[in-house]
């Protein structure tokens, strides 16, 4: 197979694929929303198959923990304190050059998501948090773009692939936000790179198959998998449109990306901190929230106030979800920590 | 017969780190307050104080959503599974 196609032959030469599938696949536009650990074997993967063009957005900057299992990088860009959007954009130009790459640092939120998905045909979750997760469903079902959910924490993951108006969307299965700080993080429960591996891998699959006119080939069910207490499952969710209530794919409202649902975060001028208020309000446990953190740093709480201190930041935590990060005045890092630690 | 309940990462530090748990009871609803009396305070984790199904967890009996059966009242035989799935956010 001579020609700009060799690079990708043994991928051609799978007939589902085949040179129309290919020709396809060069010519699409993919977003992958956060670069840890599923984006990057996203990313990998998807530039190594040949996708035309491939945007990542992530707010993060490599720290040494991350190298476990977030696959593009290196002691060498710890070292150099990279982002990671920008990390990975390095990378991947060496991996295919054929691929326009282009990583941008940003905090994804309800304002500014639109200007990210223009023009793409299929978006890739990899984000570490609900809330990012809502916003690109109300985005997706909005322009009926195909979007691929994927998690994992532990050893355990979901995924779950998303056709608007075909296919349940995120909503129809999970219709809320789960409360702040009552789910675990890979930050406060670990996670272990084969599940990583696994659920990216799935994402990609079904992300190749929308993108060489194969979407009929994607799979249907949400899937679970463990790859420690070795069990995989398959969930029917088929009928999940049934009820015609889905607030989203159903009634058209699009209640995250009109800034309704989720957390509003402000800046406090003058104290070098910054306020995540989210919606809920729930009442926290906070002898829970506690037990998880005390491994990370210090805690103390009374029925008020729950405060964590890690590094040369402090975590306050009120009883109804809303956190105040001290010890920055960058939005990006404190919904970062807050999405990482307390969880959002 | 007892009935094996699997339960979700979330919920493991109110079952002793048990990720799939026995329980008896004719009803999705009998299954979890018999696991209730066995381990407290995970009703709460699963359900409103008005009793329904949080909304942002699911339930399953062997691979189908008890929305689209019964809900609560979805009738469990001997060799049905029951899965607790909320969403997951690591990534």
């Amino acid at each position: 197979m001579p020609g700009p196609l060799e690079k990708y032959s043994r991928q051609v030469l799978f007939p589902e694929i085949g040179e129309d599938g290919q020709a396809r696949l060069i010519q699409s536009q993919v977003v992958i929303f956060g670069c840890g650990a599923l984006g990057t074997v996203q990313a990998d993967a998807l530039c190594r198959a040949g996708v035309g063009s491939l945007r990542i957005v992530d707010r993060d900057f490599l720290e040494e923990s991350n190298l476990q299992r977030q696959t593009l990088f290196s002691e060498d860009d710890v070292q150099k304190g990279l982002p990671k959007a920008v990390a990975a954009e390095q990378r991947l130009r060496q991996i295919n050059s054929q691929v326009r790459v282009e990583g941008l640092v940003a905090d994804v939120n309800y304002k500014n998501i639109d200007q990210f998905v223009e023009g793409t045909h299929c978006i890739l979750d990899a984000t570490d948090n609900f809330e990012t997760r809502f916003l690109i469903n109300d985005v997706a079902v909005k322009y009926s773009i195909p979007w691929i959910y994927g998690a994992a924490v532990g050893s355990y993951g979901l995924s779950m692939t998303v056709i608007p108006f075909e296919t349940p969307c995120l909503r129809c299965i999970f219709e809320s936000l789960p409360p702040a700080g009552i789910s675990p993080t890979c930050d406060t429960a670990g996670v272990l790179a084969p599940i990583v591996n696994i659920i990216a891998s799935i994402q990609v699959a079904e992300a190749i198959k929308i993108l060489t006119g194969n979407s009929h080939c994607t799979n249907r069910k949400l899937i679970s998998f463990d790859v420690w207490k070795n069990c995989w499952k398959e969930y029917e969710i088929a009928n999940a449109r049934s009820e015609g209530k889905c607030p989203a794919c159903q009634l058209g409202r699009f209640e995250f990306l009109e800034g309704k649902e989720g957390s509003t975060v402000t800046t406090l001028c003058g104290r070098d901190s910054v306020q995540i208020s989210q919606g809920g309000g729930n009442s926290l446990d906070f002898e829970q929230l506690a037990k998880r953190l005390r491994h990370w740093g210090t805690v103390h709480f009374n029925q008020f106030l729950l405060r964590f201190n890690l590094d040369h930041y402090e975590i306050a935590v009120f009883p109804d979800g809303r956190g105040i990060v001290k010890g920055t005045k960058d939005t990006k890092v404190a919904r970062s920590l807050y999405a990482k630690y307390i969880g959002s | 017969m007892p009935i094996q309940v699997r339960i979700p990462v979330q919920l493991r530090t109110l079952t002793n780190g048990e990720e799939v748990v026995s329980a008896s009871g004719t009803s999705v609803l009998e299954i979890i307050e018999d696991i209730e009396k066995k381990y407290p305070g995970i009703k709460d984790r699963i359900c409103e104080a008005d009793g329904k199904v949080r909304r942002f967890v699911n339930i399953f009996v062997n691979e189908e959503d008890i929305r689209f059966l019964d809900n609560l009242k979805t009738p469990i035989s001997d060799a049905d599974e029951v899965s607790i799935i909320p969403a997951i956010a690591g990534g």
